[in-house]
């Protein structure tokens, strides 16, 4: 009972003194300055801390204190310090982000093969203008610009500030622009749509200087893109020697080999998990 | 029993550890009452030393304890081996950062950090150098809630929802001392071996 009266005189004392007191707005916009009313009087410090600062300056207790926007610009916590001769005092505030008008957008993979169900996936970060996570629900518009077609587009909320889409690759091969876009943000990322496995794929043979010369047709997908040069073809040849496999890269759409051959032999081709057709040679014909 | 059994056993450790510095103390006369005693002391003086060392050794060692809850997480379902991951590098991550927070560390940031987390952090650290401040965390543990993770499996965000003693220091003196209850909304992306946080960004939810 004592020590309660005791604490509460002190207190009364202290009002009357007029005690350090800080008082910083309970919510605030990225980017925005404020002024934290003090009271009390005398020299004091003034610390604020927050996100990405950590500063300290003398001030008057008492006096309005001005925090810069560029203070403030990175939504969080901060907690404000004011420290005198009467000891410290603090207040915690919560910046908000400002409005959307930046993405961070990710798309995957991207390379595609062509004609491959949801294979894309294109997912947009909503932020405002300080690259701060606007996590209320807002309006992201996605949109595909194929080479050479028409622009397609949906729109999607985003959720604790993130909006998704998944996408199909188209049938044709070449380029595909994919956008999203909020306020006055526009991102654009480009996925390459390539040719996929390789579809019908059928060797001819012909008489070579040291054997034959096995040679693809022109190497296609099944919707008729030219699979990319590069592309490893594997011919096998089977004969009185034994089996001998060799790997070829795709030049100018076709895989060509000249193989020398003892007797009759078996010849096959494949790429990846395709085969091809089989043909039948034999050496000194 | 077995209690009973190892304090008799500790005490007849002790008891031999003190007559081995008995055996070489020279008779003292008048001192030779305490004076045999200043060994001793020197050996308790030396453990406890060395025990406040491993206690705050420890301490900085100590990993914040995770739980990750990742019942609601979709689009794409998370894989066991990230279920382990992505806690255990979070865990970290804040270790390393109370730690680079506490002993003004910049570099310590590298290891967990990416993007513009660890360009905020830094930034903190430096700003808590010109200014001469420090801060301490004791950390009482977070509940990571998993919400999305990407078709591709190339990003994820969680919410935090963290436990805090918070301490700043201006040179020696407490400034402030406040316990909290934060949320976070967290980034993470996969690096070459480990979850790095890209975003951490708090919030609200400042309770005590």
């Amino acid at each position: 009972m004592r020590s309660a009266l005791t604490a509460f005189i002190v207190s009364v004392a202290a009002l009357a003194a007029g005690a350090t007191e800080i008082h910083a707005p309970a919510q605030v916009i990225a980017g925005n300055s404020i002024t934290i009313r003090t009271t009390g009087s005398g020299e004091a410090t003034f610390y604020l801390i927050g996100q990405s600062l950590a500063s300290k300056r003398k001030v008057q207790a008492g006096s309005d204190i001005a925090v810069d926007s560029e203070q403030l610009e990175r939504a969080g916590v901060y907690t404000a310090v004011l420290c005198a001769s009467d000891g410290c005092t603090s207040a915690n505030f919560v910046v908000k982000p400002a409005e959307p008008n930046r993405l961070s957008f990710l798309v995957h993979p991207s390379r595609v093969p062509v004609d491959s169900p949801n294979r894309i996936s294109a997912v947009a970060f909503v932020q405002d203008n300080f690259r701060n996570f606007v996590l209320k629900p807002e309006q992201v518009k996605f949109s595909v610009l194929p080479k050479d077609g028409k622009e397609i587009s949906t729109t999607r909320e985003s959720e604790n500030g993130v909006a998704w889409v998944r996408l199909s690759s188209s049938k044709k091969e070449g380029a595909a622009r994919l956008g999203a876009s909020i306020g006055h943000a526009n991102e654009v990322r480009v996925v390459q749509q390539v040719a996929a496995d390789a579809c019908n794929l059928r060797i001819k043979s012909s008489r070579g200087k040291k054997g034959f010369v096995i040679e693809t047709d022109p190497v296609r997908d099944c919707s008729g893109n030219s699979v990319p040069d590069g592309t490893v073809v594997s011919f096998t040849k089977v004969d009185e020697a034994g089996k001998a496999t060799v790997d070829v890269p795709i030049k100018r759409g076709v895989a060509k080999v000249e193989l020398p051959v003892e007797g009759r032999a078996k010849i096959t081709v494949a790429s990846g998990v395709v085969n091809g057709n089989e043909l039948e040679v034999a050496g000194g014909q | 029993m077995k209690t009973d059994h190892h304090k008799g056993h500790e005490g007849t450790r002790r008891n031999s550890v003190f007559s081995i510095f008995l055996r070489g103390t020279p008779s003292l006369g008048f001192f030779s009452g305490w004076a045999r005693f200043i060994p001793l002391t020197f050996v308790v003086l030396g453990m406890c030393f060395l025990l406040m060392r491993s206690i705050r050794v420890s301490a900085k060692e100590a990993v914040p304890r995770v739980q990750l809850h990742a019942e609601n997480l979709g689009p794409r379902e998370i894989e066991d081996l990230t279920s382990k991951s992505v806690p255990r590098d979070y865990a970290l991550a804040w270790q390393t950062m109370e730690q680079a927070l506490a002993e003004n560390r910049p570099g310590l940031l590298d290891g967990y950090f990416t993007g513009i987390a660890k360009q905020d952090l830094t930034q903190r650290v430096h700003s808590q150098i010109k200014a001469g401040l420090r801060m301490r965390y004791q950390d009482n543990g977070h509940k990571l809630e998993a919400i999305f993770y990407s078709p591709a499996g190339d990003v994820m965000q969680l919410r935090d929802r963290v436990r805090l003693d918070v301490e700043v220091l201006d040179g020696g003196n407490v400034i402030y001392q406040e316990p909290l209850s934060l949320e976070y909304t967290v980034i993470m992306t996969p690096g070459a071996d480990r979850w790095l946080v890209r975003e951490l960004q708090a919030s609200g939810g400042i309770k005590p």
